[in-house]
């Protein structure tokens, strides 16, 4: 099995507050490719910490993140745009569509910045909002679209550029039982189907029962790591 | 590139009402301040053309004392060489117009007046100002003529009409008495009401006979074919004349007082302007920086998503600009009409106004410019401040925190 992330001694302070805040310690953890992983601990536990600096969104105060033989954190903020556009997928809690874009024109955002071929990328974004089950939704922009609908969105345009894995900061927070459990199916399909790493950061039950490995965090360090058959 | 202008554009439509009303203030201040600067421009551009047009011309060959001290003892004479001179540069040379100017009494059997008496080759005259336009009595001078022809505020105060004879006396040529009956044959209407009043014409003959000076003229006024050749061809001539005698002087120097407080006069001008100017920006820089601070968010998801700093801060250079253009645009637009309108209809003045403008000689109007420079001055003036109001949301892009807004 592939390994797609590794960290290693993962720690990160933030020292801006009144006293530094120790928000990771020494996480070393690997990911595998076609994982499903629910990372999960109390507020305040480092999970949204831990995802920026595995997204390349924040950089470590020490310890390594490496991705693809590469370790980001050495990476100058030029290289980490280009390393995110090519190997990540993010889908936030919420604000995650770009208001003034359609469904399918955010769909195509990333192909788009990749300069993927038009009539690829338009095909793309469709066959992927056909599979979040928005194909009648092509032309419509983000204010137009439920909470649950523009996860789903989120969700097609992460996975449509087919990144090496897809990070998920809470994405059913905002979301009634029925919207979470419409996303999970779809997001658990495609994990199947296109056999790609997803890393959530929840604190979601109906999340969590579906991951395939769950990872607590307990004050920025990893308290337990459990792997299940599902 | 495409995706960036189709951000920039729809981004700026996200809010209709605040992007209107912004581009509503740049369209109102771009069209005041064309509005004003036409008027300046305007009245500055009549003035000089009425003076050129009735007082100096383009180019004047005079005696070297003239200008100093305004006399017919410092006029020069229309000799060979000089008319050698002239034919040597009739192909730059539209045609030159001989005048002979001197102050005489003119007096009536009860009513007696300074006034000025203009001696004029009646044809050329006419081509440099269409002097005969403004007959509104009589009929205009002809080569030959012994009669006059009066500005009708003279008639008026000298209570004298078409028929009527007038006494002219006058110091001649050298100390000469000048002295003379002269008929009314026509009479005119100027616009400047200090000339109206005052102004006598007659053949230049006559009033070389007038005042005792064979041959003399106060000036030659030339006229180029291309007045942009004008300090060319006042060169070459300064270089031909002998200049112990003769002086060349182009409009520029004749008009210098005037050119001078013309440009003192647009310094307040500039100061009425660059307060619309700051209207402007800061319309436009209220608008960037809420934009800026409303979008957050969305900043830190392009990034997240992978687009890069520079993409960003050009999607928000661009957004700017569209706002800027498009105020500039409609203020231009918008304010064609209005400049054509009063380019024809120039707004006349009346009361105290009035008479202070009539009082330095000028037509008491408002004119207005329709010079190219009047609307691309102020379309170039707005994009360059909204370049520079443009250069802020890039600055605040390239130092964004991504963490802190995620």
């Amino acid at each position: 099995m592939k390994t797609v992330i590794r960290t290693n001694n993962l720690s990160k302070v933030y020292k801006d507050a009144a006293a530094p805040v120790h928000a990771l310690k020494n996480v070393s953890l690997e990911f595998i490719q076609g994982e499903f992983t629910a990372i999960v601990g109390p507020s305040g536990s480092g999970k949204t910490t831990f995802l920026n600096v595995i997204g390349g969104l924040d950089k470590p105060t020490e310890g390594s993140v490496v991705i693809d033989g590469v370790d980001i954190a050495t990476l100058k903020e030029s290289q980490l745009f280009d390393f995110r556009l090519r190997h990540i997928g993010f889908v936030f809690q919420s604000y995650n569509l770009i208001p003034v874009l359609t469904a399918t024109e955010n769909v195509s955002f990333i192909m788009l910045l990749q300069k993927q071929p038009k009539k690829e990328m338009e095909r793309r974004a469709k066959e992927m909002l056909e599979q979040v089950g928005l194909s009648d939704k092509l032309d419509v922009r983000p204010g137009k679209l439920s909470g649950g609908q523009q996860q789903r969105v989120a969700v097609a345009r992460a996975l449509a550029s087919k990144p090496d894995f897809v990070l998920a900061d809470e994405p059913t927070a905002n979301l009634d039982t029925e919207s979470a459990f419409n996303l999970l199916d779809i997001m658990a399909r495609l994990n199947k189907e296109e056999n790609i790493t997803l890393i959530f950061s929840t604190h979601d039950q109906r999340v969590i029962e579906r991951a395939s490995r769950v990872i607590t965090l307990v004050d920025g360090a990893v308290a337990k790591d459990e792997a299940f058959d599902r | 590139m495409k995706i960036i202008l189709k951000l920039a554009w729809r981004n700026i439509w996200r809010n209709r009402r605040r992007t209107l009303i912004t581009i509503s203030s740049i369209l109102f201040a771009v069209l005041l301040a064309i509005i004003f600067f036409s008027m300046e421009k305007g009245t500055y551009e009549q003035m000089i053309d009425s003076m050129v047009r009735y007082s100096t011309g383009y180019i004047q060959i005079q005696d070297v004392m003239f200008e100093e001290e305004p006399s017919i003892d410092h006029s020069l004479h229309y000799d060979d060489s000089l008319q050698a001179l002239l034919a040597r540069h009739k192909e730059q040379i539209e045609f030159y117009v001989p005048r002979l100017q001197n102050f005489a009494l003119v007096a009536t059997e009860n009513v007696s007046r300074a006034s000025m008496v203009v001696g004029i080759d009646p044809g050329l005259e006419d081509q440099l100002s269409n002097l005969s336009e403004n007959l509104i009595a009589g009929r205009f001078l002809e080569d030959g003529e012994k009669g006059i022809m009066i500005g009708s505020g003279l008639a008026e105060i000298l209570r004298a009409g078409i028929g009527d004879t007038l006494v002219l006396l006058g110091q001649g040529f050298h100390g000469a008495t000048a002295a003379g009956k002269f008929e009314i044959t026509g009479i005119i209407g100027l616009n400047i009401p200090d000339l109206n009043n005052n102004i006598i014409y007659m053949t230049v003959e006559r009033a070389q006979w007038f005042y005792m000076a064979d041959n003399q003229l106060t000036s030659i006024i030339i006229m180029p074919k291309d007045p942009a050749q004008t300090q060319l061809i006042a060169q070459s001539l300064a270089e031909s004349v002998d200049p112990e005698w003769h002086r060349v002087l182009t409009w520029e120097e004749m008009l210098a007082d005037i050119l001078k407080l013309m440009q003192f006069d647009m310094a307040s001008t500039w100061v009425m302007m660059f307060i619309l100017y700051i209207v402007i920006a800061f319309g436009l820089f209220g608008t960037i920086l809420t934009m800026m601070i409303e979008r957050q968010k969305e900043f830190a998801l392009l990034f997240a998503l992978g687009m890069k700093r520079s993409m960003l801060a050009a999607m928000c250079f661009i957004e700017s600009l569209f706002m800027s253009i498009a105020g500039t645009l409609a203020g231009v637009a918008a304010s064609i009409p209005i400049i054509i309108y009063f380019v024809y209809n120039p707004i006349r003045l009346s009361g105290g106004m009035a008479d202070v403008i009539a009082d330095y000689g000028f037509e008491p109007i408002l004119p207005f410019s329709s010079g190219a420079e009047v609307f691309y001055i102020q379309a170039v003036t707005v994009l360059i401040i909204s370049f520079l109001i443009g250069l802020y949301p890039v600055y605040k892009v390239f130092r964004l925190d991504v963490m802190k807004r995620h």
